[in-house]
């Protein structure tokens, strides 16, 4: 379940750089007139006012409205619609939304919305479109995987640019956020700021308003039409969730953008920096161990829970695959939110254990039920993104009792340095009770993926 | 000397015999001829079988276009042949020709009088055995509807019993003129169920012994015994030789083979969802290797990095990445 969410988001998020993504806007309702002229000579004064942005106009002087079409007006210079087209192509493959900043020549985005030009250089490029319908070439300066963000340019243009705001909006701040959605022209809508998701690995704000696809890199601003983060993500099948990342990581990525990426790396290289990037967030997220070693005993199995810290477990009402099959279920996940490529998101794990009781089943009925209920696929993933599976299994003595062990992984195939990892254990002692866990990873170096499997086995534990 | 005119299958159509030294038939469309042949490729006239003195056999040409042969050599035109035995081909008719010096060998014994004394008894064994598989499945899966699905399993063994069993009756009705209801019963219901009750085996052994090759042995062993039923159906219902029954049951087999394995594993390519677990567990079973501790599986595991990377080379040849070549 938490997967398939997972992967909708990834889907969401693709083709909101494609088609414009649901992405948390917040709109401050105040009357923040984002100077969409340029001039260099006003520097921001506050001081969670990120530097490098330029603003016509003394925002904070100015009155609040609670109109969103003053903030609309203000910022409708600055935000660019970005579009990809495969090859020669007159028809867009995908879009998303930008946004000026700095000295008006950079634009902010979303690398997820800019993944396939900096993936496949030869057969994607990048095009912007101007609020005055002015277009061009754009290029890929800098990426952010895992925050999600990319810097663009174009040689040819000036655009009015936003200033930032580093720091997060308390919850409750009303909020807007800019860009287009579903291709139907610049948009604004608007909402509330909820402060930071908890328990996430990577930082986002969660934005409540309206959310639609396309949005993806467009501007999230507050009450003074200062830019708090930008459009990233919706969870799919939910009304009016949405996250934005925040700007305080714009300028460290404005810092390395100095020249356009495919100019100075080959696509290979490209794409291992793109790895490298993933695998740098992984080692970092799942790897690392947590301050206590969380578990949660059910019919005398310690099951592991925390095996790397964010890990969020929760009991799931599972339907039991037979009316005399009694089933317990602790399902355990860090969901991915990093995408390297549209629709594949990595450094995920998820983990599920079941505890099987047969309410009076014979041994060779009940043994039916564990072997399907084991066999059951939980995976996913297109054969365009991923190899086939490589499979071992062995009968293995865990702490307390034995258990069948399967363990396959695959690589992945844009990306050699990432792995899938597909771990299921079946305790084969017990003719009336079994364990069938699972642990999957999505989207890990394989010797990390291997000593979170090592963990993960040393932690099942069998007491009597 | 005895001279059959024998059929596709080698069974005799007609049969001949002659008598003291010097005794002649002549075989040819004629109607004066002693053995008259409704054959378009032979002559009128076309060849003369001579007894001999010493029991042996002269074979003469009477200058026919489509020349006589003996055991596939043409017979000269103006001397003839002499042989003791040997199939003698006029046109296209097929005579067998046997002396007193053709070697007779000893009486064969009934080997299969077994089954056929026994048919019904064993007709009935192998479909209970059928039944009683279908019914074990149904246990292992429903157990709360049993009735239910024994009736149906039953249902199901003797519909496809039936259907198969009554193909196999006709071609023998067609080619013996009996029907032979209870054999062919016999051979398909003792055959399935030795198919279906030893892949469980195999399976339970498998897991004992972790050796997944096991199940493919027992894959082998169902192909086999599926093989080996054929030839039995097929020695019952025609009068193919014991060669050309094999073969066509190996072909038969492969042809089922290949049927079952796209039912049951699709041809669907580099499904990249799938994985093996390895064999089905057996809870609480008697086991014949030792179990790994961890670290040693773990060692195994590390394997599989070169493993999946043998499978993205094969994915990336398959279908190469779009923009790979920098």
């Amino acid at each position: 379940m938490d997967l398939k969410i997972a992967r909708l988001v990834a889907v969401l998020w693709l083709y909101g750089s494609a088609t414009g993504a649901a992405a948390a806007a917040e709109a401050p309702p105040v009357p923040a007139e984002v100077p969409v002229g340029r001039s260099p000579e006003e520097k921001a004064p506050d001081a969670d006012t990120v530097d490098a942005a330029t603003v016509d106009a003394d925002i904070a002087s100015q009155e609040l409205s609670g109109d969103a079409k003053v903030r609309l007006d203000a910022a409708r210079d600055a935000v660019v619609q970005i579009r990809g087209f495969f090859e020669e192509s007159e028809s867009s493959a995908f879009h998303g939304s930008g946004f000026a900043v700095d000295d008006g020549r950079r634009i902010v985005t979303n690398y997820h919305v800019v993944a396939q030009a900096v993936l496949y250089p030869r057969q994607y490029r990048l095009e912007y479109l101007a609020s005055d319908g002015r277009k061009g070439p754009l290029n890929v300066l800098a990426i952010d995987v895992p925050n999600d963000l990319a810097i663009v340019a174009a040689d040819d243009f000036e655009l009015p640019s936003l200033k930032l705001r580093s720091e997060i909006p308390a919850q409750g701040e009303r909020a807007w956020s800019i860009g287009f959605p579903l291709n139907l022209g610049l948009t604004i809508t608007e909402g509330v700021a909820n402060g930071l998701v908890e328990n996430s690995t990577v930082q986002r704000i969660h934005y409540t308003g309206a959310i639609n696809s396309g949005m993806s890199g467009g501007p999230a601003l507050d009450r003074r039409g200062r830019v708090y983060g930008v459009n990233v993500s919706v969870v799919s099948g939910r009304q009016l969730v949405g996250f934005v990342v925040p700007a305080r990581h714009i300028p460290p990525l404005l810092a390395r953008a100095k020249q356009p990426l495919t100019q100075s790396v080959s696509a290979q290289q490209l794409r291992q920096r793109v790895t490298a990037q993933a695998l740098a967030y992984e080692a970092e997220v799942l790897e690392a161990r947590p301050d206590t070693a969380g578990t949660q005993t059910v019919r005398g199995y310690v099951l592991p829970t925390q095996i790397s810290p964010h890990v969020a477990c929760t009991t799931v009402d599972e339907r039991s695959p037979h009316v005399r099959v009694r089933v317990e279920t602790v399902s355990c996940s860090i969901q991915s939110r990093i995408v390297v490529q549209s629709g594949l998101n990595v450094a995920g794990l998820s983990m599920q254990h079941r505890i099987l009781q047969s309410v009076g089943m014979h041994p060779l009925q009940f043994e039916r039920q564990v072997n399907r209920v084991a066999a059951v696929p939980r995976r996913a993933g297109a054969s365009a993104h991923v190899a086939p599976f490589a499979c071992r299994d062995a009968l293995v003595s865990l702490d307390g009792f034995d258990a069948r062990i399967s363990t396959c992984v695959r690589q992945y195939r844009l990306f050699a340095g990432l792995y899938d990892f597909d771990v299921t254990v079946v305790g084969i002692d017990d003719t009336q009770q079994a364990l069938v866990s699972w642990l999957a990873l999505q989207g890990v170096a394989f010797e990390s993926g291997r000593r979170i499997m090592e963990r993960y086995l040393g932690a099942l534990q069998w007491t009597p | 000397m005895l001279i059959e005119q024998i059929g596709p299958h080698r069974q005799p159509l007609l049969r001949q015999r002659y008598t003291g030294a010097g005794a002649e038939c002549r075989v040819g469309r004629d109607l004066g001829c002693d053995i008259v042949v409704d054959d378009e490729h032979a002559a009128p006239q076309h060849a003369v079988l001579t007894l001999l003195e010493d029991g042996r056999v002269s074979v003469r040409d009477l200058g026919a276009r489509n020349a006589t042969r003996v055991d596939g050599k043409l017979v000269p035109a103006d001397t003839g042949v002499i042989v003791e035995q040997g199939e003698v081909i006029v046109g296209r008719t097929r005579l067998r020709l046997r002396t007193r010096h053709t070697p007779i060998g000893p009486e064969r014994v009934f080997r299969r009088d077994f089954v056929r004394r026994h048919r019904t008894l064993l007709a009935a064994a192998g479909v209970s055995a059928c039944i009683a598989y279908g019914g074990f499945l149904q246990w292992l899966n429903a157990p709360s509807s049993m009735l239910r699905g024994v009736t149906k399993a039953t249902l199901v063994v003797f519909g496809l019993i039936a259907l198969w069993t009554g193909l196999w009756a006709l071609t023998t009705k067609l080619n013996h003129g009996s029907w032979q209801v209870r054999v062919h019963v016999t051979i398909a219901s003792i055959g399935a169920a030795f198919c279906a009750w030893g892949y469980w085996v195999a399976g339970l052994v498998a897991f004992a012994a972790q050796w997944s090759v096991l199940v493919q042995i027992g894959v082998a062993v169902v192909g086999g015994a599926a093989l080996f039923a054929l030839y039995l159906h097929l020695r019952q219902a025609t009068h193919y030789g014991r060669r050309m029954a094999l073969a066509l049951a190996g072909a038969a087999t492969l042809v089922i083979g290949a049927i079952a394995w796209v039912i049951a594993i699709g041809v669907e390519d580099g499904d990249v969802n799938r994985v093996d677990l390895g064999p089905q567990v057996r809870l609480g079973a008697e086991r014949v290797v030792p179990n790994r501790d961890i670290a040693d599986y773990l060692a195994e595991v590390d394997e599989l990095k070169r493993a999946a990377a043998r499978e993205r080379q094969k994915s990336l040849l398959n279908a190469p990445l779009a923009d790979a070549d920098d």
